[in-house]
């Protein structure tokens, strides 16, 4: 993708900092955060997996409904979109769980209306990753285009790339893109059962890292070409999109750092940016051995000495898996309106193999370009720019 | 149909380069007979045959992806795909719901059990893409497309801009989607109601089409992608004369005179009035008692069609549950 005058018309997130981007945001740069915390709600079954979990009182699908819609509504508004303008929208969505929230609700609350009789088996109801997008457009009204990610930890992200992309070609009028993902029981185990959780804190960059935490959430950020600005304070350009996916390793991007170096080349390369133009990096940042060892790495090997700061969102946050890069796109945009790029958290000591230390303070936030990147589950790449103006 | 008229339309013609399909008899390229009740058949003899080696601590949802998209590849000399940049496009309905459901239980289980790492590991949406790309030995675009029975003519419809944007040479295109257990909840997964769909045995599939851009040597090509922009209600879901209404205007845009017509309908296609086709000139490839029911049986059919028949033309007609319609229009050489 080349001279991208894609922009951000608008933008909504719900994550475990609050129940708009703009209240996450707040909370982000006054150093709101709480540490992740066995989750409360009834279908989570073990405290040990500590989570960063949205606050809500009533039923756990009634909140993963109103978490999207939430997202969706607030985006739409600061879009100002139209009906008209909706309907003639193309969604693209990003999860990997999709409504499966329902599968594990519905089977613990079988169990617990049950006391002393043998569990019922779990049963699969949930329609796939696509039921998300389908209950999206019928409430919402939209029309055009549908295209669900399903790609685990890049799925919102790569389909940020590829509405950019979409828009470029001019295949498609203007993209609401959603990311979304409850939390489950299934991933909470699921990464533990692969020795990549940390029982105690998410420490992205840190040499006493050992893992990640999950966090829950959904987010909405609405692409169009040459499209008004969003309402706020800021103009934001999308630029520089680009999606990579390798087929060495399931769990990692390799720990030597090229393979992000190159994917965020051609990033810079694609927006005709170079490195020392980048104003701040919103990295990947797990907390994870091998995927911060990477990073880092690749970081550092491309950014050398003039290492812009970097901040990894998940030590407040947690990592949203499939939403994580709608949500921490719609945060970091909030942020910028702030006027802040927002510090690091869960970090204690440099890991000298990586060799620099995320940012501990919050930054001011100039114009210019801000780097995003993500590196999932089976080697899958994402980076882009957005550039605010 | 209406379509929205701001979206590009698909008119660029796809060369399909080579297909193929594999139903719930596990069999390549074969109408083979198939028992609802069976299934889901053992699909280790399929991976040998056409892998040449066992794929161990694979489930059948990976087993089936890389063996239906090889079965498609092995059709090309393999010197023609060594210099070209192809991209993967995994449409599923369901995913890997064999691998999700035995770890999920395993979470559940009362009594200890730690669950597998290796069973989480292939649960995960994307894990069949990669373990496809890692055999074939490819890298960049590799995306996994899920929505629910649209997911397959979406992966086209995507797979066609990829193309035509220019980066890459090759698209592997596949709808993939596995039976478990019980007929039942496989209906509800699939929103399957006795007035949403035609009453036939659910079933399986992998099927698969590698498309070019060029003037490549060809067995036909996709003509046309196409989705509507309004909802139809459930009473038009299988309107004969909307739907050839639509089908004839899709291929009045392709020089396709002389060819014989078919139509391929999809499952939420309650009735198909073979007489009212006939009529006007068409056929009716009637596909599913060949693959099932189940939500890319769409690529099924068209992979299918691309082989069975030379000198056609074919629409296939899908409808979502919620009355969004996808036409595919196609032509075989």
């Amino acid at each position: 993708m080349k001279k991208s005058d894609i922009y951000v018309r608008g933008w909504g997130a719900v994550t475990a900092l609050g129940w708009s981007a703009p209240e996450s945001a707040q909370n982000l740069i006054a150093g709101k955060v709480m540490p992740a915390r066995a989750g409360t709600a009834s279908y989570l079954i073990s405290p040990e997996y500590k989570a960063f979990e949205v606050p809500y009182s009533g039923n756990p699908l009634g909140k993963a409904q109103a978490m999207l819609e939430k997202a969706l509504t607030e985006a739409i508004s600061r879009a100002g979109l139209s009906l008209a303008e909706i309907a003639e929208s193309s969604l693209l969505t990003g999860t990997t769980g999709g409504l499966f929230i329902r599968n594990e609700y519905e089977f613990t609350e079988a169990v617990r209306k049950n006391p002393g009789k043998e569990s019922p088996a779990i049963s699969c109801r949930n329609r796939g990753p696509g039921e998300v997008s389908d209950l999206i457009a019928g409430k919402y009204g939209i029309r055009g285009m549908r295209l669900t990610f399903s790609m685990a930890c890049v799925s919102s992200s790569h389909a940020l790339v590829v509405a950019a992309q979409l828009l470029e070609q001019k295949k498609i009028r203007r993209a609401i893109v959603v990311g979304f993902e409850p939390l489950l029981n299934l991933t909470l185990h699921g990464f533990a059962s692969l020795l990549l959780y940390d029982y105690d804190q998410c420490r992205p960059f840190c040499a006493t890292r050992s893992g990640m935490q999950i966090g829950e959430g959904a987010a909405a950020v609405i692409l169009e070409q040459n499209g008004l600005p969003a309402q706020g304070k800021g103009k934001y350009k999308f630029a520089g999109g680009y999606l990579f996916n390798d087929n060495n390793s399931l769990t990692s991007a390799g720990i030597d750092g090229e393979l992000v170096g190159d994917v965020i080349q051609q990033t810079l390369t694609s927006a005709q940016v170079l490195p020392g133009d980048i104003v701040a990096i919103k990295a990947h940042g797990t907390g994870t051995k091998d995927n911060d060892l990477s990073e880092g790495r690749g970081l550092v090997k491309l950014f050398g000495e003039k290492l812009p700061p970097v901040v990894s969102l998940k030590g407040a946050m947690g990592h949203a898996l499939g939403a994580a890069g709608a949500i921490e796109t719609a945060v970091w945009l909030s942020c910028l309106e702030e006027g802040l790029i927002p510090r690091s958290f869960g970090f204690v000591e440099t890991d000298p193999e990586i060799g620099f230390t995320p940012a501990l303070k919050n930054n001011p936030a100039p114009n210019g370009a801000y780097l995003f990147t993500y590196f999932g589950f089976g080697s899958t790449c994402t980076s882009y720019l957005i550039i605010k103006e | 149909m209406s379509s929205s008229s701001d979206e590009k339309k698909t008119i660029l013609a796809m060369p399909v380069i080579a297909a193929s399909y594999i139903g719930p008899a596990l069999a390549p390229n074969l109408d083979a007979a198939w028992d609802e009740a069976q299934l889901p058949l053992n699909p280790d003899d399929l991976v040998q045959k056409i892998m040449g080696q066992p794929m161990r601590r694979a489930g059948r949802f990976i087993k089936m992806v890389c063996c239906g998209a090889l079965a498609c590849l092995k059709k090309v000399p393999p010197g023609y795909l060594k210099t070209k940049k192809i991209g993967i496009f995994l449409a599923t309905g369901l995913g890997n719901v064999d691998e999700i459901l035995p770890f999920i239980t395993q979470v559940f289980k009362h009594e200890g059990g730690f669950p597998s790492p290796n069973q989480f590991a292939n649960s995960v949406s994307n894990a069949a893409a990669f373990f496809l790309a890692r055999i074939c030995e490819i890298k960049g675009v590799i995306l996994t497309i899920s929505e629910e029975e649209l997911s397959f003519e979406s992966a086209l419809w995507l797979a066609q801009s990829y193309l035509e944007n220019g980066e890459i040479d090759l698209a592997l295109v596949g709808g993939c989607d596995v039976f478990t257990p019980t007929v039942e909840e496989y209906h509800e997964r699939m929103n399957l109601k006795p007035d949403n769909a035609r009453l036939l045995p659910m079933g399986e599939g992998s099927s698969w089409l590698l498309l070019g851009k060029g003037n490549e040597e060809k067995i036909g090509d996709i003509l046309a992608v196409e989705f509507g922009s309004k909802l139809v209600p459930p009473e038009e879901v299988s309107a004969s004369e909307n739907i050839l209404s639509a089908s004839e205007k899709l291929i009045a845009k392709t020089a396709s005179s002389g060819k014989k017509r078919f139509l391929l309908p999809g499952f939420r296609m309650d009735k198909t009035d073979t007489h009212f086709w006939k009529q006007k000139g068409w056929e009716v490839d009637d596909y599913l008692p060949y693959c099932g029911i189940y939500p890319t049986a769409a690529a099924f059919g068209i992979a299918r069609a691309m082989q069975k028949n030379t000198s056609t033309i074919f629409v296939h007609y899908n409808c979502h549950a919620s009355g969004k319609q996808v036409f595919v229009a196609a032509s075989t050489k």
